[in-house]
């Protein structure tokens, strides 16, 4: 076997004998275009950086009330739903325009950091605890409720990754540390856009690999009298996804690096099968196998159940629960409260639900795999419902009430003495929740048959004789929580801040 | 040189990112600050769908406070509803009645904004939490 023929089946890709992607975005005038440009990331961080002043601006300074304040209203309206309506349709483009990372690129001027990541952080858990502890403050502080406190999360966040990443090298704060960042990476699993080689043969004859490398010191020299530098600078991906080797959307942020430094414009942004990476068993480059990770299992497992979580805080049901649960601890304190409810519904119930489910597909199909093995390989058939709940819930807030951004926005600059849009007009609002109802039930079943597919998928490597024997209980375990879902969103809705001592 | 050029950037957008919050919310001034407010709603507790909000105004003895123009702004407390509004009628000496249509359950404050019989400007906002989905 020759050298070249040996690397080509270490970069066995799905796509190698796939032939070339069929769609290519940056092949297209316009968009693609424009995102071949070196400074096209910069050309979208810079807008969202100053749309981050605005609303931390207005967070403190505005109006202290969440429906009048534009903290409040981008923030948890416009973004959350267009973050996941443009996941679905296209792939990670909030993490390629993500303005966090714009303070950071412009303190590495002054701080190179010299630090690697710890090698004993290297894995999701931080990233599952932050996560969670997003979720959590957000039902705590009521953040939906205050633009106060929201401002100051966009400010942590701003913080976070300033600090991350002056102190640590490549892209730590991405990697290790964001929870949005990992709520997209497993979100964008499901996008049909995925960055991946054009040419696999071409990476085979490529001495260079400027695509994880970063190009070589004499053109990073030549660029260096550039003030512009550190901001346009060509480098390999971040994130250690070395492009032929990569698999899937885990982990990447849509950066383009890869795209700039391939000295062969060998890197496209293209379309794929949504979903078909969860059941994709071969090594990836930057992740080694999901399918055997408990950290990332963990965060696939968050990410599900907290979208029942979430939406499931802001319905009335919930409220009794609390109630009683005051009454049975005697407090009103709501951290104990809340902390019982995170516990059961994301540790508690996952473990009872996964390891039944394992336990079934161990027993029918008689395979050697734990229990835990087990449901660290299916969790990932979870993430299209899970998708779907979120999918459904953000996409519910947005369409209803995306338009009282108008009046809002009318308000805000009115109150600065500055009424160039007219007086607010609070007559546009959305769509009728009746109408979008429907949609979220096309999301629900969508993501439960996407669901169902991967554990398929899954249950046919397993047991290829009788796949039922692996796959049943999975795709009973799916069909419970879609019909939860369903309950859930079919519920009253009822958001409420304040749900004891009033 | 060049670190020092690099360093003033820095000094420039760095602040943004570190904004200390200065102050706290100013709502939009209240021109009576000595006028009693009181906000009752019917049904009580508040539940989804028509009802009728009723403000008595005292002056600081207690005394009601008749002749006023009173508007009702009902909000949820999280963003992306339409906004309710209402006039209130002046039924007994200083009870102002209007009826208000809660389209959702849960958190809502009220934005009472009123022109006194003495010409002063009052404004307060009113929680009302915990409006009952049916
Ligand atoms: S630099 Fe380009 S051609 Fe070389 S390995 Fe990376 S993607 Fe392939
Ligand atoms: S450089 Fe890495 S993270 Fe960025 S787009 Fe390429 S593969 Fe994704
Ligand atoms: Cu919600």
């Amino acid at each position: 076997m020759s050298a070249s023929a040996d690397k080509r089946s270490a970069y066995a890709d799905r796509r190698a004998d796939a032939g070339p992607p069929f769609f290519d975005l940056l092949r297209l005038p316009g968009v693609g275009w424009f995102l071949r440009q070196r400074w096209a990331r910069l050309g979208m961080q810079i807008p969202l950086l100053l749309l981050s002043v605005v609303l931390v601006w207005h967070g403190f300074l505005g109006p202290d009330l969440a429906p009048k304040n534009l903290a409040t209203l981008l923030t948890w309206v416009h973004y959350r739903g267009l973050l996941v309506l443009v996941l679905l349709v296209a792939g990670n483009f909030f993490c390629m325009a993500c303005p966090f990372l714009l303070p950071r690129e412009i303190a590495r001027w002054i701080f190179r950091p010299v630090w690697n990541w710890p090698v004993r952080l290297r894995n999701k858990w931080l990233a599952v605890a932050l996560f969670v502890l997003l979720l959590f403050a957000y039902e705590y502080f009521g953040l939906w409720s205050t633009p106060f406190w929201t401002a100051w999360l966009i400010v942590a966040y701003f913080a976070g990754a300033l600090v991350v990443d002056a102190l640590f090298r490549h892209a730590s704060f991405c990697k290790w540390v964001c929870p949005i960042g990992q709520f997209n990476f497993l979100a964008s699993t499901l996008s049909p856009l995925e960055v991946a080689v054009r040419d696999l043969n071409q990476c085979v004859e490529c001495r260079t690999k400027d695509c994880i490398c970063g190009p070589p010191a004499s053109e990073t020299a030549a660029d260096a009298g550039r003030l512009a530098l550190p901001l346009l600078a060509k480098r390999g991906c971040e994130l250690a996804l070395f492009q032929p080797m990569k698999v899937g959307n885990l982990d990447c942020t849509f950066c383009l690096d890869c795209v700039h430094a391939c000295p062969h414009d060998n890197v496209g942004l293209v379309t794929r099968m949504p979903g078909a990476e969860l059941a994709a068993e071969e090594p990836r480059s930057g992740l080694g196998n999901p399918l055997t990770r408990p950290d990332l299992a963990a965060l696939a497992i968050v990410f599900t159940f907290g979208a029942l979580l979430n939406a499931f805080g802001m319905v009335s049901p919930v409220y009794v629960l609390q109630a009683w649960l005051s009454g049975v601890l005697g407090t009103t304190e709501r951290a104990p409260i809340l902390a019982i409810l995170f516990a059961v519904a994301l540790i508690v119930e996952p473990v009872l639900l996964l390891g039944l489910a394992a336990w079934w597909t161990r027993r029918a199909t008689g395979t050697a795999l734990s229990l835990p093995r087990l449901a660290t390989r299916y969790a990932y058939s979870l993430v299209p419902l899970g998708f779907g709940v979120w999918l459904a819930h953000y996409a519910f807030h947005f369409l209803t009430g995306a338009l009282t951004v108008v009046p809002v926005l009318q308000n805000a600059l009115a109150e600065i003495g500055w009424p160039v849009l007219g007086q607010p007009n609070w007559e546009f609002t959305g769509m009728r929740s009746g109408s979008v109802f429907v949609l979220e039930l096309g999301f629900l079943t969508l993501g439960l048959v996407g669901s169902w597919i991967v554990a398929i998928r899954l249950a046919r490597k397993d047991q290829p004789s009788a796949p039922w024997r692996a796959y049943l209980s999975w795709v009973v375990l799916q069909s419970i929580l879609w019909a939860a879902a369903i309950w859930l969103l079919a519920q009253p809705m009822e958001m409420r801040g304040t749900f004891l001592g009033d | 040189m060049k670190m020092m050029q690099r360093f003033l950037v820095f000094l420039a957008i760095a602040p943004m990112t570190i904004l200390v919050p200065s102050g706290c919310s100013k709502s939009s001034t209240d021109g009576a600050p000595d006028v009693k407010v009181e906000l009752r709603m019917s049904p009580d507790p508040p539940t989804v769908g028509q009802g009728t909000a009723t403000v008595t105004l005292t002056d600081k003895d207690g005394g009601p406070l008749r002749g006023a123009t009173l508007k009702l702004e009902g909000n949820m407390n999280h963003a992306g509803m339409k906004p309710v509004f209402a006039d209130a009628k002046e039924l007994d000496p200083g009870k102002y009645e209007a009826s208000v249509n809660l389209t959702m359950g849960g958190d809502w404050f009220f934005l009472i904004d009123a022109v006194l019989a003495d010409g002063r400007r009052l404004k307060r906002k009113i929680d009302v939490p915990g409006v009952k989905s049916r």
